[in-house]
């Protein structure tokens, strides 16, 4: 949304915006409310989205916890709870490209670092699910598309 | 004129997702000033500037040019390491010694990669034979003069042997063995020690390609 206004607001430089420019401001009208009540949803179910996806990671691929003998899951806990919060206010600000310029980029970099891409991959495709599981239909078709985006940046090879 | 800190730093100064555009420059409409992340006062140059830059340095020494291009570059290089090395610790509670060599790498970058230098990746799988591979994309050197036949991005190479050198305490060259403005859709270095540059640049002056100076240093080749 906000990355929306500012593209208008340069390509309306001199002229008045149509009609057609403006609906994206209409639509995102229309669409607070249930992006209100996700994210609010979101931000009280935080601790518990997290938790049911490690507990299916713990179950179904536990080596993405661990790296030799270091246990993995704190720094797994501290790096999924911050993708949740700032995914929660792309959600909110219905603004998916702010989240890639500011976070996905520079995290996807870090992951390659740690070689995490596998972890990232499973996670956001295993937070979907959970999310589908959690959420009505409504609410899970906002969020999904973005965790869609972390799984494609994050977990790219 | 009084210096102000970065404003959304001196808040939130353990937030390490900081390299948007309206994250890491900080505009002083008041008194005149871009402050990046790192407090450091930065100018914006045009594509015009570089372009004056290389053709005045070029028309006043020469082929030299390129020599005091890299010696800026490493120059840069070296103090850089040491700015580096005092944000990093203060950012990460960590000195650069104690932390993972891609994360230590990327987090040295990324300002770079703010400040319009280019995104780059960087090959570590011939480093246990004494070499590594960067690759660089978008190079605002040659981004801007375009296809000349010929690698232009000296001061990069510079500044990965200046970094490269303070980062393992032992003497580093670099080389641009592949560029932009040759023609290709990014550019190659090759960092190593003096012998195996000298090397990739004599292969380079007889016509090798990136991927021939690759195969030749991995067969442990000498010219």
């Amino acid at each position: 949304m906000l990355s929306r206004l500012r593209h208008l607001q340069v390509e309306t430089e001199g002229r008045y915006a149509t009609d057609e420019e403006l609906k994206f401001i209409l639509d995102y009208v229309h669409s607070f409310r249930l992006r209100r009540d996700t994210y609010i949803r979101l931000q009280a179910a935080e601790s518990d989205i997290v938790k049911e996806v490690q507990e299916r990671l713990q179950a179904k691929h536990p080596e993405l916890l661990r790296s030799g003998t270091n246990d993995l899951t704190t720094k797994w806990q501290r790096d999924t709870q911050r993708v949740l919060k700032l995914t929660a206010l792309a959600l909110l600000l219905d603004d998916a490209t702010t989240l890639r310029e500011v976070f996905l980029y520079w995290f996807q970099t870090i992951m390659k670092a740690f070689k995490a891409q596998t972890s990232c991959d499973v996670t956001y495709l295993t937070m979907q699910e959970v999310i589908k599981k959690r959420f009505t239909i409504t609410e899970a078709s906002l969020i999904c598309p973005l965790l869609e985006l972390n799984r494609t940046l994050l977990g790219c090879p | 004129m009084v210096a102000t800190g970065h404003r959304l730093k001196t808040k939130y100064p353990k937030k390490h997702n900081h390299y948007g555009f309206r994250d890491f420059f900080q505009f002083d409409p008041q008194v005149g000033t871009i402050t990046d992340w790192m407090d450091n006062r930065n100018v914006l140059a045009s594509e015009d500037f570089i372009i004056g830059l290389v053709a005045g340095l070029e028309e006043e020494v020469g082929d030299a040019s390129a020599a005091i291009m890299y010696t800026i570059g490493c120059e840069w290089g070296l103090k850089d390491a040491a700015c580096f090395s005092q944000w990093f610790e203060a950012e990460f509670d960590r000195s650069i010694r104690q932390t993972n060599l891609m994360f230590l790498l990327e987090t040295w970058w990324w300002p770079f990669t703010s400040q319009g230098w280019g995104r780059w990746e960087v090959d570590m799988g011939d480093r246990k034979q004494g070499f590594m591979f960067i690759n660089l994309f978008d190079s605002a050197v040659a981004r801007t003069l375009g296809d000349v036949g010929k690698p232009v991005c000296y001061i990069y190479a510079g500044l990965f042997a200046g970094f490269f050198t303070e980062l393992v305490r032992k003497r580093l060259s670099c080389i641009e063995i592949q560029c932009y403005s040759m023609g290709e859709t990014y550019c190659k270095f090759l960092l190593g020690g003096q012998e195996r540059i000298d090397a990739a640049a004599f292969w380079l002056n007889e016509g090798a390609t990136a991927g021939d100076i690759e195969r030749r240093l991995q067969a442990g080749d000498q010219p």
